[in-house]
């Protein structure tokens, strides 16, 4: 028996992915991204570059000398909401200031890790409450390292971090500030680069190349060959010799443009953030490398037991310090109170109990009186 | 202190002022610790422009008038210049751009394998001879590789600064010497460059903390290097940001120091242009590329070329003749009179008093050594004066042998009249 044809217009199946759009774009999307390198290297440039509104606010370095060095590596959470055509995306940008500025920087990485962590963790346990309505997600999608353009090779401190990172994110290695290798040293640094990376085992991302769409196949593979990416910042419109505007940085010598693609790979890497592959780069990360965190703690860990720290940031402890001496003078305040309040009740009772004695005593003179009373009547009456 | 003016070829000032500045004093058998050299010490720890004692800058400016540098023309000078660096920072494209020709040999980036072990800083000197406006420089350049690359970079400033201690310490034993080897060859640092990497902020702890380690013993010139990734505008801000961290911190560099009292109209001026550079930005390269018809040096890229040698993109010439021609006699003088004697001053008032035993440990040997000699020069001194007090009393002695017997004689003679006169008498 030939199966029964369909109705020319299908079941309709087909228009499940419509409806999946309609629901995702009123839900909007929930994008986090990690900026990790050293200071002064343009990473507040190129997240506001990037997203064309001055999203992180430039280094403020009036106020440097009023504050001491101190020195720890800080994370800084910067949140902005974009809007695009009706879409709305959350956007989250984590910043590292402090990594790799200081003398010594043995160790400085672990803050960073310790947040990546902590966001897997938080995660799973607002996954494991009764009630798991409005969770908090914070957990990191990309992180872009901005490598500084030495021209030469990847630097030791660089290796190590990059080694911890990847295997927690979908790490994109970056070439900052391009402007300043020419053609040549720049081909020649990306390759040294790529060759330490392979060597050392160092996991970056790799998106998928593989696609119906042949134009995407080719744009996807030109994106992954271009790994690291050399990027120019600018969000000022300069005018170029030809008369164009343009962002891009105004040299005495020329102009160098930001989405010129001979001068930087910043196109490439809008694409791949944001364009073609913000999806996938969330996906893979709550699915690969969060199942991973989940798989390694489950196995070692009871359910319910708290994480071990390993990276105790000194600020916080002076303010749990100052947490827990507030606490415990608050509690003495309340104490002295009710222990004045029960001085009183107290007195109070002894004073009362006082009149009623006196008024006992007078009851039982008076008593006696009217006792002797009725006596002397009763002997003067017989 | 009579010492230093017959040491060394280079330091060609021997006229008269100096004899005024440093009498010639009788050698003693402690070398005079801080008496004499005090009062020509000034504070070098100000970094405000009134560095340097006016005594001192009057008679350096006499000197300079005086033409001290038509001696040497012939012989050529002598220089030695220190490059410290994060790597990547352009130290080698300058050192190369400097001499002209491929002196120093770039990074090898060895095996990716090995790229995570963390090499310590390498100090090594290169020579190389110069010739610049007829005047015939060796300059001498030592290339700090492995600075600022590791995780923990606390140790590489101990090499440095136990690199330039131990060329004063050569010095020093030198001087002390019997018998001084005349060809004796000068390695001390006059002027080390100090490259900033083009952040665009401000200076970094490890900026900080390298410029106040190493300023006591050395002239630091602060200076930004691979200058082409600022605009013109980032770089006037992050010029004028690392001058005022410098002050902040109080990190005393060479700033060109002139006296306005004291000095010429063109001296002045030329240092306060000098000082208003400061940190000079620097762009170098050893290729050489075609920039509308004219072949000069610099770097191609696709939006334009650099010019090594424009006034208007980098301070490179302005820096070079700073250095090799106007103001290098300034430095080797800064580096002999102050930073030198500061550091002899401190080393020998510590081994006196008996003090810091730790680095004396290595240097007990040289002051032991000295020690002797000057003991020895004593006891001769001693021997020859016993020597010629024998030799006067054996004199006397004889002298006095003489008389006795001359004496004698006379007195048998007188006896033997009397004999015969008693004789004749009987």
């Amino acid at each position: 028996m030939s199966p029964s044809a369909l109705t020319s217009d299908g079941v309709g199946i087909a228009h499940l992915p419509n409806q999946r759009h309609k629901i995702v774009s009123k839900r909007g999307a929930n994008f986090t991204v990690m900026v990790c390198g050293e200071s002064g290297v343009g990473k507040s440039t190129f997240v506001n570059t990037l997203f064309t509104t001055a999203i992180k606010e430039p280094k403020k370095l009036k106020a440097r000398h009023s504050k001491q060095i101190e020195k720890t590596v800080e994370i800084e959470i910067t949140k902005a909401e974009l809007e695009e055509k009706n879409f709305k995306v959350k956007l989250t940008v984590i910043d590292t200031p402090g990594f790799g500025d200081y003398v010594n920087n043995r160790e400085s990485w672990l803050p960073i890790i310790e947040f990546i962590d902590d966001q897997h963790e938080a995660y799973m346990a607002q996954e494991q409450q009764p009630t798991r309505a409005g969770i908090i997600d914070l957990r990191v999608h990309a992180c872009l390292y901005f490598i500084r353009p030495t021209g030469h090779t990847l630097k030791p401190l660089d290796i190590e971090i990059m080694k911890h990172l990847g295997s927690r994110v979908n790490l994109i290695p970056v070439i900052a500030k391009a402007d300043t290798l020419t053609p040549k040293d720049l081909a020649k640094f990306k390759r040294n680069i790529l060759d330490v990376i392979s060597a050392q085992d160092i996991r970056v991302y790799s998106c998928p190349i593989e696609s119906d769409d042949e134009t995407v196949t080719t744009m996807n593979k030109s994106i992954m060959q271009s790994m690291p990416f050399s990027i120019i910042g600018s969000t000022d419109d300069v005018v170029t010799a030809d008369g164009r505007t343009v962002k891009g940085r105004q040299y005495s010598w020329g102009v160098a443009e930001v989405e010129n693609e001979e001068h930087c790979d910043f196109k490439k890497l809008r694409n791949l953030l944001v364009r073609s592959h913000m999806h996938d780069l969330i996906s893979t990360s709550e699915e690969i490398h969060y199942e991973n965190y989940r798989q390694t703690q489950m196995e070692t860990r009871k359910f319910g037991e708290a994480k071990s720290k390993k990276y105790e940031n000194p600020k916080f402890k002076e303010q749990e310090e100052q947490l827990r001496q507030a606490f415990t003078e608050q509690v003495k305040k309340e104490e002295n109170r009710f222990r004045q309040w029960e001085a009183q009740l107290v007195a109070e009772r002894d004073r009362l109990n006082k009149d009623l004695e006196a008024q006992h005593a007078q009851i039982k003179t008076m008593e006696s009186e009217l006792e002797n009373v009725y006596q002397m009547r009763g002997t003067i009456r017989r | 202190m009579t010492l230093y003016v017959h040491c060394y070829e280079e330091h060609t000032h021997r006229h008269p002022f100096y004899s005024l500045l440093f009498p010639p004093l009788a050698l003693h058998s402690v070398p005079p610790p801080l008496c004499i050299n005090l009062s020509f010490k000034p504070n070098l720890f100000t970094s405000s422009s009134s560095l340097f004692f006016p005594l001192y800058k009057k008679l350096h400016n006499m000197s300079h008038r005086l033409g001290g540098r038509r001696k040497n023309v012939k012989k050529g000078f002598q220089f030695t210049l220190m490059v410290v660096g994060s790597s990547g920072t352009g130290r080698t494209t300058f050192v190369n751009t400097l001499c002209d020709s491929g002196v120093l040999a770039k990074k090898v980036c060895d095996s990716p394998e090995d790229a995570h072990i963390e090499a310590g800083i390498n100090i090594k000197p290169v020579s190389v001879e110069l010739d610049e406006d007829g005047v015939r420089i060796s300059l001498t350049i030592v290339d700090t590789p492995g600075f600022g690359d590791n995780i923990d970079n606390e140790r590489c400033f101990h090499e440095i600064v136990a690199y330039l201690e131990r060329q004063y310490d050569d010095i020093l034993a030198e001087e002390s010497r019997i018998k001084r080897n005349p060809r004796f060859r000068d390695n001390r640092i006059h002027a080390l460059l100090y490259f900033i990497s083009p952040t665009g902020h401000a200076l970094r702890e490890i900026d900080i903390e390298l410029m106040r380690r190493l300023s006591p013993r050395v002239n630091v010139i602060p200076v930004v290097g691979r200058a082409d990734s600022l605009t013109p505008q980032e770089l006037k801000d992050f010029k004028r940001r690392i001058m005022e961290d410098i002050e902040h911190y109080n990190i005393p560099i060479y700033n060109f120091p002139y006296d306005v009292e004291e000095d010429d109209e063109d001296t002045i001026e030329e240092n306060s242009e000098l000082r208003a550079l400061l940190p000079f930005s620097i762009i170098g390269s050893d290729e050489e590329i075609v920039v509308n018809g004219r072949t000069v040096r610099g770097r191609q890229y696709p939006w334009g070329a650099v010019e090594v040698d424009n006034p208007q993109h980098s301070d490179f010439g302005r820096l070079r003749s700073a250095l090799l021609s106007s103001h290098l006699q300034d430095l080797k003088e800064i580096t002999h009179d102050f930073l030198y004697e500061n550091y002899r001053t401190e080393k020998l008032s510590r081994t006196v008093s008996g003090g810091d035993q730790d680095d004396a440990a290595m240097n007990v040997d040289d002051m032991a050594s000295q020690g002797v000699r000057l003991k020895e020069e004593q006891l001769r001194k001693e021997e020859e004066k016993l020597r010629e007090i024998e030799l006067k009393v054996q004199r006397e002695i004889q002298e006095k042998r003489a008389e006795l017997s001359s004496k004698e004689e006379a007195l048998r003679s007188l006896e033997a009249r009397l004999a015969q006169a008693q004789i004749a008498d009987a």
